[in-house]
């Protein structure tokens, strides 16, 4: 297209063009956060008036009351998944250390298979994981304890971190450990002195991922865990009652879930989209 | 949360991974530290291999025993004798489970078109300069960070034919779509779980595509653009086969995804109306988890592990062919 518009005609485009994009972008501002500022309006609502769609409406604490010690506690839930998903952090991420130190400076028999099956374990529909859990934990009289949760979550978060952080340790100068190793420094001293503080950063991206998947797993917990130690995205199910749902305090509760997961998840932003799609384009 | 999410390609960064340590090999390195040093690697893959062992393939392995055998729980919590293939045959010649497994690949379809579709759309929207493009980027992340199960319900409430705000702002739009019962109708249900996984799904995807539009040097763009290339010639002929691979990894994820969807099934339809919107897995937890037929539901569950094996196996064997070109 080689036509040369006049000046006049050009801005004119150029003004409804960047108009135009304007609306786009606050249409896709629109679609990312009206479900969620939807959820938070609602959650401060009077419960009677759940479905208003009025603006205009008197705050209130009323459903973060009944779900924080009133008729329909989730504080056993809300505690639950913090242990459950501060346990499965703290036990996966050594494991994962280790494993993504060897995959990223070592090469060894079967380190491609190994690497790849960790991948492929991703693909594996989260029922035939926990339906043989669920008469495992029951011969073992662990079902519904949060430590069956947090047994069955490592399937989830070891091989996602530590191929996360293989990447990490990808990038880390491998001369420092050198010359570390030429000071005489031991295997174990050098992970813990030297590659730990290096890779801590990584360390926290995947801290941060591997509590988000805890927290927002729904398949387990209603297979192995559905009464005492059962967390908060299955104690929502609790609101949903013969005589409807209790919307308002679905909303609250559901506000408490979202708003830390957010929140983190706003710090390893750029990790997150790097660390799924690493390696599409070199 | 949905199953962690992890690319294919991390085969293509093993290939292409990292240097080996160095090793500093200072005389007198004898045979029992250089075997020790053998040993190394495996020790520290140790405990991370114990867990994967004991908490994917012990189960996946008990699961394909199962699958061969007769157990219900509400009979004895001890599984019964083997029955072959029988339960695989039962399942090829249940309706039901047929229903699932098409309700599974048309929601899967859709799904993907839309999320991909969408996601490119606002990727491309946002690659370009303007006001309130770095607020947006940065909140693309949003959606996904909700948990699935909420996610479901939030879009449920949402719904809500009778006064959920989407519902009423939909009439307002469309008055013919007034009297829609959006989770009442088979067609519309599965629309409306569609529509949860595209509002997780597409901002997350446009957050993956801007990635690689970045990569895209604009001075290819803007030669293209002096000898005189249209928008869409260039998105066409510059752009889009540049983003290829990206967007092929970006469809494998998705599908993945979809097949196994679970959490807004249960929080949003419960398989309803009818078995409109019973997939895959959803049909084998309530073979296991309400009838209690473990050696059924794990049958099941082998072919959506067979299903999904496949899928991926076909997306290495593409993507390792796309390089090799």
């Amino acid at each position: 297209m080689t036509t040369r518009a006049t000046g006049g005609a050009m801005t004119a485009r150029r003004a409804l063009g960047s108009g135009l994009h304007l609306v786009a972008v606050l249409a896709i501002l629109f679609f990312v956060l009206f479900p969620i500022a939807w959820l938070a309006i609602t959650a401060f609502r009077p419960a009677a008036e759940a479905f208003s769609t009025s603006p205009v409406f008197a705050p209130t604490l009323e459903n973060f009351r009944a779900i924080i010690g009133g008729q329909n506690d989730l504080t056993a839930a809300a505690v639950n998944s913090v242990v459950v998903g501060t346990a499965t952090t703290l036990i996966s991420l050594p494991m994962a250390l280790l494993a993504a130190y060897a995959f990223s400076r070592h090469r060894f028999p079967g380190h491609k298979s190994m690497l790849l099956a960790m991948v492929a374990t991703q693909f594996i529909p989260g029922v035939a994981i926990a339906l043989p859990f669920l008469t495992l934990f029951h011969d073992l009289g662990l079902l519904d304890t949060r430590a069956s949760l947090v047994i069955v979550n490592l399937s989830l978060v070891v091989p996602y971190i530590t191929w996360l952080l293989k990447g990490f340790v990808d990038g880390l100068p491998i001369e420092i450990e050198e010359a570390a190793r030429l000071d005489g420094c031991g295997q174990i001293t050098l992970l813990w002195r030297v590659v730990t503080p290096l890779a801590a950063p990584g360390l926290f991206v995947c801290a941060v991922f591997s509590f988000l998947l805890s927290w927002n797993e729904f398949l387990f917990p209603t297979f192995l865990a559905k009464e005492e130690a059962t967390t908060l995205p299955v104690g929502l199910m609790t609101l949903v009652r013969p005589e409807g749902v209790a919307w308002g305090q679905m909303a609250a509760a559901g506000l408490l879930v979202m708003v830390p997961m957010l929140v983190m998840s706003m710090f390893v932003r750029k990790h997150f989209a790097q660390g799924m799609t690493m390696g599409a384009i070199k | 949360m949905e199953r962690a999410v992890v690319t294919a390609t991390a085969e293509r960064s093993a290939a292409s991974g990292a240097a080996p340590a160095g090793r500093p090999s200072g005389p007198g390195a004898g045979r029992g530290r250089r075997m020790r040093r053998a040993a190394q690697p495996y020790l520290h893959l140790a405990p991370a291999l114990a867990a994967v062992l004991l908490t994917t393939v012990y189960p996946l392995v008990s699961a394909l025993v199962t699958s061969f055998r007769h157990w219900r729980l509400n009979e004895s919590t001890a599984p019964g004798g083997f029955v072959g293939f029988e339960q695989y045959q039962r399942a090829f010649q249940d309706d039901t489970f047929f229903n699932s497994v098409m309700v599974t690949l048309w929601f899967t379809f859709v799904s993907v078109v839309l999320s991909v579709g969408i996601g490119l759309a606002i990727a491309l929207i946002l690659n370009r300069r303007g006001p309130l493009n770095g607020l947006t980027k940065a909140l693309l992340i949003l959606p996904f960070a909700v948990a699935p199960a909420l996610k479901g319900f939030s879009w449920r409430f949402m719904m809500n034919p009778d006064h959920g705000v989407y519902d009423k702002m939909i009439d307002s739009v469309l008055p013919f779509a007034a009297d829609v019962n959006w989770l009442g109708e088979p067609f519309w249900a599965q629309m409306v779980l569609v529509l949860t996984e595209v509002w997780g799904w597409a901002p997350l995807i446009a957050l993956m595509l801007l990635g690689g539009l970045a990569s895209v040097p604009p001075e290819v763009n803007e030669a293209a653009r002096v000898d005189g290339a249209t928008a869409w010639q260039r998105f066409r002929h510059v752009t889009f086969p540049l983003l290829r691979p990206l967007l092929l990894i970006v469809i494998f994820l998705k599908a993945v995804f979809s097949l196994k969807l679970f959490d807004q099934v249960v929080t949003i339809t419960g398989g309803g109306p009818g078995r409109a919107t019973e997939t895959l897995n959803f049909y084998a937890y309530t073979q296991g988890f309400t009838f209690l037929d473990i050696g059924y539901a794990s049958a099941v569950s082998w072919i959506l592990v067979v299903v999904l094996g496949v899928i991926a196996a076909g997306y290495l064997v593409a993507m390792n062919r796309q390089e090799a070109k």
